[in-house]
């Protein structure tokens, strides 16, 4: 929304710099998006005098044209009589006209902002000097008129007055930011601006006293030979509806040029006295109005002057200003001429009742509509106009008398049209202004403050509260423009606010001296970030929606995932089931950077139906933990292995114990479903055989759809069941022990369907029998060509914590782990 | 001439047996097929042409189907519970030099860890929300056009990706209220994902970071909050700092403001640029009483801000896009 300076200054005093004010503003109001200085423009542009207009000789359209300046121009050629001479090619240039000059070394203020400016010159035209040019309303940057030059009053000002001092163009315009006053829709009107901008400054503001007339009384004006009735058919989609007939309209009149260049700086296109009055009226007071052809509403609603607001019906149409025909809902609020839909209610009229050319008598409607049905119908018919964005912020009732009748008075001394009837008028439910009881106590407690009741009575008086005092008790009635204030907390909002919130003193709250600390799960969340960047992997953050390709290339099944029904963007389509397709999708474009051996791994939310809703009936939320390695160049052995030294790494480091069991071809779950069951693992917590997780190589559809190389492989486990895995074990420090240590290698040959779970399960179960300190590490895997037998190597550490062990202790205890070993699996010791 | 549909299911089961099943797409079969559309009459040659290739299409598919079933069979089962594979030797983790933190995460730990100091309990919030935790019970009326300012994700099933971290303050409140009655406030922060469906430039992602503060006691105040923020702020960025406010509308609280800091000196900042860093305000009585708590008892603050924009000025990051691209050559840099 643009705001213009001068135009607060017609109705507050301002007398302050714009850069403070604009500062002011932005601590107290709204934030300011841009200022910019209008009157630059106008630098040098000014109001001369036609002495003489004569058609230049061998041209259709051109005339060399005499103008009276004032004498003010400097270094410009001037006949005897001190006129300077113009070549004009607009057909309306007359003698005794008074015009807009833009002399020599000006810029044509069309072009002031263009990467290309226009510098005026003297240069001859058809061999005729002429100097500087006569502007058309284009060519001045107000409005979109190029049929001829810019046509001003005879005698509006002398010639070589400033053209921007006589219409106030010496202007600054103040580019706000709407969204912060979605809650004031009296702030959309000029008045509601400058109240706000006057009790800033801390000075009161008078709203006009024809604002304030809520029962204007409309009968001299009126010769009322035309009926008209309105009725509201459903009093919940409009609190009060207004209409009055007006005769003798003449499309063709203008509204004065001064308030024409007012609606154009502000963005609005002048069009004629009737469309003017409407969208001045709105600018001013935020109460947009709509004007109805008479006769056509009469014939559309079968001779009678008859308008109805209601609710649209199922399948019924309407074609609109702008030629769109559409589908109206039973949210949509209609106006309705008898049966018939003429209108949009609030958004746009309908092609049916258009004012046109031949229009004399119309009807101006001044109405509110329930902002909740509008804001439906924005969205379902794509209208963005100025009237519904004042509408859908809660235009009050009591505004709409003096706007209409403001409306007659202007339309009948602009365009000449009469007042012809009464005002016809729907008004359901009397609205009533709330009182609101506080005390200065209060509203301190609040914000923090020490206003004193003296101070707060004097604030809410520059805005026009009407405060009665009870002792410590203040009455405020609230004015009737201000439908977003209910409460006592809005009342220390406009305390706060107009006194400036950053003037209350900034202090700590008190708290009890009581330790917070982060969650359990976000210090274990912590550490598993640390280890994993400790094991050289990058920790990444990926979108949680994907589309349906990833999921297709990941073999996950989109009918699990929740689906986005909105989005703007085509790759959001899905929320995600699991972390490790949105890693997989990182690896190709990270090798084709040239990175050839990572790690990535992501910490996040994954959603899946499957898992149904939680008490609060919404999806429960998995948080996941992914990894993935990815090699571009081969290595000998599977991939697998890589991936499990981070996992084993990673148990290792939080302190749990793991086992690794086989997938099972048939288990199908998003998890597992990336990966190839016959090359990965189930990881189970060893004391309780939870489930924790999956690790893995891919399968080779997955590898192909996502690009990656052959040496890649990950795991993807439920942090939550990690956490939980890890709470309560216990620390396993022991002792270290004096005495020497003995180390002994055994290597077991077993056959190829021996697994190396099984040898360490066989080996641990015998020296658990022992009552020495033992522990085993794996030596060596050794395969030879078509062999059915594997040879492993496995380094028993043996120690007592009372003496230092015999070479017969020691070859007791690996006598007894190859008995096992023979026995229960099969091995030979090689 | 053969009808299309003998062919169609000669040549998959041709297929479906096959151990070189892209060869049967050279079938003579096909090829006559192709033979016979210039001998139809002009008119019918278009839907004779498309049902040859929709045959084309189910032979490719079903190509494909049986290459991976194929690749599949030589896929060998290995020892799962190994440290190493056969004739390998031990593995080693990748250089730790070379591992880094996602800055999101950092710069995430780090805020926590300041609230927490400050006596505030952090919660993560939802990706995947209701209607009623979004908007309802943050005093959003339904069809309200302040939700318009969301540009809030929907699924198909009616649900909602959170928009702001808020989502979870009636959760927090409800949960704490019994504190108000023993500890005599209630103070936590909500931090995590959130959404907006917007198009995404240098400076606007769908997919971004906030935290949000609640605090509620009997006496809480807006100077308190201002305090509480700036405080934070001055710990964050070790320094002093001038603060000020902007008047803003959100319906959750009352009043409601901008809050913004004078850009920090560490960060470059010369006195008289301003930094907005989140949106703050009183808490609505209305939410409040949506979570049980008496308002005429009890009063609160609460504040959002977002994660992004404290590390893109921290570091100078040029592009919002970078954090969740996954791309090394970003990550990496930060060691």
């Amino acid at each position: 929304m643009i705001v213009s300076l001068n135009w607060l200054k017609q109705l507050t005093d301002i007398d302050i710099p714009i850069k403070d004010l604009a500062t002011l503003i932005g601590a107290r109001l709204v934030e300011i998006e841009d200022v910019v200085d209008l009157g630059v423009k106008y630098k040098n542009v000014i109001i001369v005098k036609v002495i003489s207009a004569e058609k230049l000789k061998d041209s259709d359209h051109l005339s060399v044209v005499k103008i009276d300046d004032g004498g003010i121009t400097q270094d410009v050629e001037r006949d005897d009589q001190g006129y300077i001479q113009v070549v004009c090619g607009a057909p309306n240039i007359k003698t005794d006209q008074f015009v807009v000059w833009l002399p020599p070394k000006s810029i044509v203020p069309e072009t002031y902002n263009s990467t290309e400016p226009f510098v005026l010159s003297s240069r001859k035209l058809r061999g005729v000097m002429s100097n500087g040019m006569i502007a058309s309303a284009r060519e001045l940057d107000l409005f979109d008129e190029h049929d001829g030059i810019l046509e001003l009053d005879v005698n509006v000002a002398k010639p070589g007055t400033p053209f921007a001092t006589v219409y106030e163009l010496n202007d600054c315009l103040l580019d706000i930011e709407n969204k912060s006053l979605t809650h004031r829709p009296d702030c959309f009107g000029i008045i509601g601006f400058a109240r706000e901008v006057a009790a800033i400054q801390d000075k009161k503001f008078k709203t006009p006293d024809w604002l304030l007339n809520l029962e204007p009384d409309l009968n001299d004006l009126s010769d009322k030979n035309m009926n008209l009735s309105v009725a509201i058919d459903d009093s919940s989609l409009s609190d009060r509806y207004q209409a009055i007939v007006m005769s003798g309209v003449d499309a063709s009149k203008k509204s004065p040029l001064q308030v024409q260049t007012y609606l154009a700086r502000v963005g609005i296109r002048p069009i004629n006295a009737v469309v003017d009055v409407t969208n001045y009226l709105m600018l001013l007071t935020g109460q947009p109005l709509h004007a109805f052809d008479y006769d056509k509403l009469v014939a559309v609603a079968g001779d009678k002057p008859d308008i109805h607001v209601r609710a649209g019906y199922k399948d019924e149409k309407l074609e609109l200003l702008d030629g769109r025909i559409i589908n109206l809902t039973t949210e949509d609020i209609v106006i309705a001429a008898g049966k018939t839909a003429i209108g949009l209610a609030g958004a746009m009229g309908g092609a049916n009742t258009e004012i046109d050319n031949n229009t004399k008598n119309i009807i101006i409607e001044s109405a509110t509509f329930n902002l909740y049905n509008l804001r439906s119908t924005q969205m379902r018919h794509g209208i963005f106009s100025e009237a519904i964005t004042r509408f859908t912020k809660g235009q009050p009732a009591d505004l709409t008398a003096p706007v209409l009748a403001a409306a007659v008075h202007l339309m009948s001394k602009w365009s000449g049209a009469i007042c012809a009837s009464n005002v016809a008028e729907a008004y359901p439910v009397n609205q009533t202004l709330p009182i609101i009881e506080f005390t200065a106590n209060l509203i301190n407690n609040i914000l923090g403050s020490e206003f004193d009741v003296d101070n707060i009575i004097n604030i809410l008086e520059n805005v026009e509260f009407k405060i009665e005092r009870e002792g410590e008790t203040i009455k405020a009635t609230v004015p009737y423009w201000r439908a977003d204030i209910h409460i006592v907390e809005d009342i220390a909002e406009e305390i706060g606010r107009l006194t400036g919130f950053d003037n209350i003193n900034p202090t700590l709250p008190r708290r009890n001296f009581v330790a917070v600390r982060p969650t359990e799960f976000d210090d274990f969340r912590k550490k598993l970030r640390k280890i994993l960047v400790r094991a050289g992997a990058n920790e990444v953050l990926t979108h949680s929606f994907v589309h349906n390709d990833i999921l297709q290339k990941a073999n996950q099944d989109s009918n699990n995932s929740y689906r986005i029904a909105n989005s703007i963007s085509p790759s959001l389509q899905y929320y995600r089931q699991t972390l490790t397709p949105s890693l997989l999708n990182l690896v190709n474009s990270n090798i084709r950077q040239g990175y050839e051996n990572f790690a990535l791994f992501e910490i996040n939310k994954s959603h899946k139906k499957q898992d149904g809703m939680t008490n609060e009936n919404v999806p429960v939320e998995s948080e996941m933990l992914a990894l993935t390695i990815a090699n571009k160049n081969t290595k000998s052995g599977a991939s697998y292995y890589q991936a499990k030294k981070f996992l084993d790494y990673l148990c290792k480091t939080v302190g749990l114990s793991v086992t690794y069991k086989p997938v099972k071809p048939e288990m199908n779950e998003p998890l597992s479903a990336p990966f190839e069951y016959r090359r990965s693992a189930i990881i189970c917590d060893r004391a309780t055989e939870s489930q924790i997780g999956i690790v893995g190589e891919y399968r080779k559809s997955v590898t192909k759809g996502f690009k990656l190389p052959e040496y890649v492989a990950g795991f993807e486990i439920d942090v939550c069941q990690l956490f939980d895995a890890c709470r309560d074990l216990s620390k396993s420090y022991k002792p270290l022990s004096r005495y020497p240590v003995s180390y002994r290698d055994i290597c077991l040959q077993v056959s190829n369907d021996v697994n190396f779970n099984q040898i360490i399960n066989n080996i641990e179960d015998t020296l658990d029998s022992i009552d020495l300190e033992t522990e085993i590490s794996p030596v060596d895997i050794y395969q030879a060509k078509d062999n059915m037998v594997k040879n492993i190597t496995i380094r028993i550490k043996l120690f007592a914590y009372d003496h230092t062990l015999t070479s017969d202790e020691v070859a007791e205890v690996i006598n007894k782990v190859v008995d096992s070993a023979v026995v229960k699996i099969n091995a030979k010791v090689i | 001439m053969q009808d299309i549909n003998d062919i169609h299911d000669k040549l998959i089961a041709q297929i479906v047996a096959s151990d070189s099943p892209r060869e049967i797409l050279k079938s003579s079969d096909l090829k006559q097929l192709y033979n016979v559309i210039l001998t139809l009459p002009v008119n019918e040659r278009g839907v004779y042409g498309k049902k040859i290739n929709d045959l084309k299409q189910k032979l490719e598919t079903a190509v494909v189907a049986r290459e991976t079933e194929l690749e599949d069979l030589t896929v060998q089962a290995i020892d799962v519970t190994a440290p190493w594979d056969i004739n390998t030797s031990e593995l080693s983790l990748l250089p730790t030099e070379q591992g880094t933190q996602h800055p999101l995460t950092t710069e995430l730990e780090n805020v926590i860890d300041i609230f927490t100091r400050m006596g505030f309990e952090a919660i993560e919030s939802r990706q995947i929300d209701d209607d009623d935790h979004m908007f309802t019970t943050l005093n959003f009326p339904e069809n309200h056009p302040a939700r318009d300012n969301f540009d809030t994700f929907r699924t198909e099933e009616g649900f909602v990706s959170p928009a702001h971290t808020s989502t979870m303050q009636n959760r927090i409140l409800k949960k704490n209220k019994s504190k108000l009655e023993t500890d005599g406030q209630i103070a936590a922060i909500s931090y995590g994902r959130v959404f907006r469906n917007e198009d995404i430039d240098a400076t606007h992602e769908h997919t971004f970071y906030q935290y949000e503060g609640v605090f509620v006691s009997n006496d809480a105040t807006l100077g308190q909050m201002l305090g509480t923020l700036r405080s934070f702020f001055e710990i964050y960025y070790g320094q002093k700092l001038e603060t000020k406010t902007q008047p803003a509308y959100f319906p959750f609280v009352e009043p409601g403001l901008e809050f913004a800091i004078e850009k920090p000196a560490t960060l470059g900042g010369e006195p008289g640029d301003w930094l907005e860093m989140l949106g703050c305000g009183m808490i609505h009585p209305n939410v409040l009483v949506a979570a049980g708590i008496d308002p005429t008892k009890y009063r609160g603050f609460a504040w959002g801000g977002g994660v992004e924009r404290l590390v893109m000025l921290k570091y100078n990051i040029e592009d919002i896009r970078h954090f969740e691209s996954g791309k090394l050559q970003f990550l990496r840099k930060f060691l």
